[in-house]
């Protein structure tokens, strides 16, 4: 075989071009690679909600907390079904909550607001969401008007930073008293405050938009789930809280996908042409170098094989260079709509070990993919023309 | 002498084609990018000015009395006012496919929204039936519904099973109208039983239509003023505004769209400026030559930029001129029957296609400018000196 070293020091002579050509290639794995970190960031933030021991219990065809209305008595019915969990105090781990999203100024873009979700929570909350703890402050105290601020939209907001106030409609206004994070959930993109609060605030009466459960095994649910469904006055639907978030995430992160490998396939178009490019120019230059090592006696195959490993050596290089750029936009925050509940959310670029592989893999393909047509015509050279010339 | 150097070009023809390729694929890629985010505006810039909407002032998914549609209508300089409410139905048998349904008062509906064309006899059938809906010409073609066809919808906000005959399939005659979209009789919603008590005698929001477009920002403002001291608040500003404002919301993914449009001029630049370089890198010799015969280096400069400029000027035309057919025929028919709530009209702004030419041509300067830099700098006896 013909050693590697030779296509890495021929790239290094003809540094403009081998730069250029990786620069292109790893411009298209930058763009690859941050697409399937926001992806994963979106699902990671949603899903990171779910606990495989919570339930969350909606109106029977809801898909969202936003459409869905559970009436008091309901509400305490399914709270005392069997398989929820209790506290020390024999009280049922549920909590009934009501969500409401409100349009707030958003800081630092004039005239623009965008959507908070509020969220009114009983006092037994903190026991059945055992992950939010509060960073700054002190926690709500219950029948005030109160106010608890996820950490994700702190101070992005007009009046969201501790200390602040900011009215829940007109002339209700509410004060910021603690700053909460709840293992980065989208949770952290929520205000949180008194269900009475909000009850009253927006005429809610005393129904809540869900209920979340704990269940005593996460094996209970089977049979919590049989229980609601099987009681038709009822009217509700139980959902596993990871699925629930599972389908809340499911289509923004389903289009941030599509978009970003559709995005990335035809900018790997134009930096694959750029690869056959630099590719037949070396084997054109190099084609008297071509011909002296078929006369070396290295077979047709192994010349091919020579340039295929030169372009994807070539192409790799530049999928490091991508991989390693996009890894900066971890520093970055996507503040986006999430299409299911049109709440603003905060996301971030999430990386793992499979996306930095699969990216700087794909550079690999772009690279052996517009290689081959030149190392086909490198490896059909005939030695005695080559040599001549 | 410009033509001279474009003539360089076929010395490589194979690298001449796939760079022009190059530049094509980087066109019609930048044009599809551009027109989605043109077409994202489109609602905004093609929306009504002479209409006002109104919403609950808190959020946008609380409802409002109904009463309120009656008092919109006795401000002065109101013409005409409707009402809708977000329904949410899925129909069960096509599960995945989404589209928006409506709860309008017939009349006043397509009195507000006259750019929503109904023929005559439709529209009396379906103001005459109280489970009638009318239908997008695009929606009818998705799903295969016919005008008196029956169907059933599963309702997400309002619970239970509801049944539909269509009695109208419409089209629009302005490009912000989602064509995908089912309409049916507020009445049918609110006078049945499954209507949940806290939402009966409540509308989602109110579109009112204005005398004089001029005053549409104090009439809405004049409707907020009602409503000021009341339980509920309102906030009412022209249609254009409130599609400004849903824009907002999206605007990180309408950034990330630009920044990529962007890399993919960078791509194609580099792609250029390659090809220009290896050029110049094989006529070392014929530059030495051209000194020695008296040229001077900013004559070598225009050689080498006005090769990358046609190259880059060439690719740009076909880009275009592919993009055209690609862009409006294939995935803009796509788009708009699939996704049309988002893109209602998916087509080229003719503005899109002077900025990529401007663009294109830019680039090429650029990606010329070092390999012409390189080829100025030479030295008349040391390029002589290399062979080939």
């Amino acid at each position: 075989m013909i050693p590697i070293s030779y296509n890495v020091r021929s790239l290094f002579v003809r540094k403009a071009t081998t730069i250029a050509t990786a620069l292109g290639i790893g411009l298209v794995v930058f763009v690859l690679s941050s697409a399937m970190m926001l992806s994963r960031g979106i699902r990671n933030t949603l899903v990171s909600n779910g606990s495989p021991d919570r339930v969350k219990v909606l109106r029977k065809g809801s898909d969202t907390e936003m459409a869905s209305g559970i009436e008091a008595n309901t509400a305490s019915l399914v709270m005392a079904a069997p398989g929820v969990k209790r506290d020390a105090d024999g009280q049922p781990l549920g909590s009934p909550e009501v969500v409401v999203v409100i349009a707030l100024d958003k800081l630092g873009a004039e005239g623009m607001v965008s959507n908070i979700l509020v969220r009114g929570v009983p006092p037994q909350v903190m026991k059945v969401r055992p992950e939010v703890r509060i960073i700054a402050g002190r926690p709500a105290r219950p029948g005030t008007d109160e106010v608890i601020v996820g950490k994700g939209v702190r101070g992005n907001f007009k009046g969201l930073e501790l200390g602040q106030s900011f009215e829940l409609k007109k002339n209700r206004p509410v004060q910021v008293v603690g700053i909460f994070e709840a293992a980065g959930s989208s949770l952290e993109s929520e205000v949180w405050c008194d269900i009475e609060t909000l009850r009253t605030s927006f005429g809610r009466g005393s129904s809540s938009s869900s209920v979340t459960l704990v269940l005593e095994s996460p094996a209970a649910y089977d049979g919590l789930a049989s229980y609601i469904e099987n009681d038709k006055q009822l009217g509700l639907e139980p959902l596993r809280e990871r699925a629930y978030y599972d389908k809340q995430s499911e289509g923004t992160s389903i289009f941030i996908t599509v978009m970003g490998v559709f995005i990335a396939l035809s900018l790997s178009v134009g930096a694959m042409i750029g690869a056959m490019i630099t590719m037949y120019g070396a084997v054109a230059q190099r084609s008297k170098e071509v011909g002296t090592l078929r006369a070396l006696g290295f077979s047709r195959g192994e010349v091919l094989l020579s340039f295929l490993i030169e372009s994807s050596v070539l192409a790799l290089v530049g999928g490091i260079i991508g991989s390693i750029a996009s890894m900066g936009m971890t520093a970055v925050d996507f503040s986006m709509m999430n299409f299911a509940t049109w709440q603003e959310i905060r996301f971030t670029f999430d990386p793992s070990p499979g996306i930095i592989i699969g990216s700087i893999a794909a550079g690999g393909i772009m690279g052996i993919l517009g290689g081959f047509f030149p190392a086909v015509r490198a490896a059909r050279l005939s030695p005695i023309v080559a040599m001549r010339q | 002498m410009s033509m001279v150097a474009v003539r360089n070009l076929r010395r490589n023809p194979l690298r001449t084609v796939l760079t022009i390729a190059a530049v094509m694929v980087a066109i019609i890629f930048f044009v599809t990018l551009r027109t989605v985010l043109s077409a994202w505006t489109a609602g905004a810039d093609h929306a009504a000015k002479d209409r006002i909407g109104t919403r609950h002032k808190v959020s946008f998914i609380m409802p409002m009395p109904r009463r309120y549609v009656q008092e919109v209508r006795d401000i002065a300089g109101v013409k005409s006012v409707a009402s809708a409410n977000w329904f949410g139905g899925k129909d069960p048998k096509h599960d995945r496919e989404f589209f928006a349904t409506l709860a309008v008062e017939p009349k006043e509906f397509l009195e507000v929204y006259d750019e929503i064309e109904l023929p005559a006899e439709q529209r009396e059938v379906w103001f005459q039936t109280k489970t009638g809906a009318i239908i997008g010409d695009s929606l009818a073609k998705k799903l295969g519904w016919k005008i008196g066809d029956k169907i059933t919808l599963t309702g997400t906000i309002y619970p239970g099973e509801w049944e539909f005959v269509i009695s109208g399939i419409y089209t629009a005659t302005r490009r912000s109208v989602d064509r995908a979209t089912l309409y049916f009789h507020y009445d049918y919603l609110n006078d049945d039983p499954r209507t949940p008590q806290s939402i009966h005698d409540q509308v989602g929001w109110i579109v009112s239509r204005v005398d004089d477009p001029g005053r549409s920002a104090d009439i809405a403002k004049a409707i907020d003023a009602k409503f000021d001291e009341r339980d509920i608040q309102t906030l009412s500003m022209s249609e254009r505004a409130m599609n400004t404002s849903f824009i907002g919301m999206i605007s990180a993914i309408l950034k990330a769209v630009n920044v990529v449009s962007l890399v993919m001029l960078g791509i194609m630049a580099l792609i250029i400026g390659n090809t220009v370089a290896m050029g110049v890198r094989e006529r070392t010799h014929e530059y030495g030559v051209l000194r020695a015969i008296g040229f001077l280096p900013q004559h070598l400069a225009v050689f080498v930029v006005s090769e990358s400029v046609a190259v880059s000027i060439f690719g740009g035309l076909l880009g275009i001129m592919l993009a055209y057919p690609l862009v409006e025929q294939v995935l803009g028919r796509w788009l708009e029957e699939n996704l049309g709530g988002f893109f209602p009209f998916f087509r080229i702004d003719p503005q899109t296609i002077g900025v990529s030419l401007v663009l294109a041509a830019v680039l090429g300067v650029l990606a010329g400018a070092l390999p012409a830099y390189s080829a100025m700098k030479l030295k008349v006896v040391d390029s002589l000196r290399r062979a080939g």
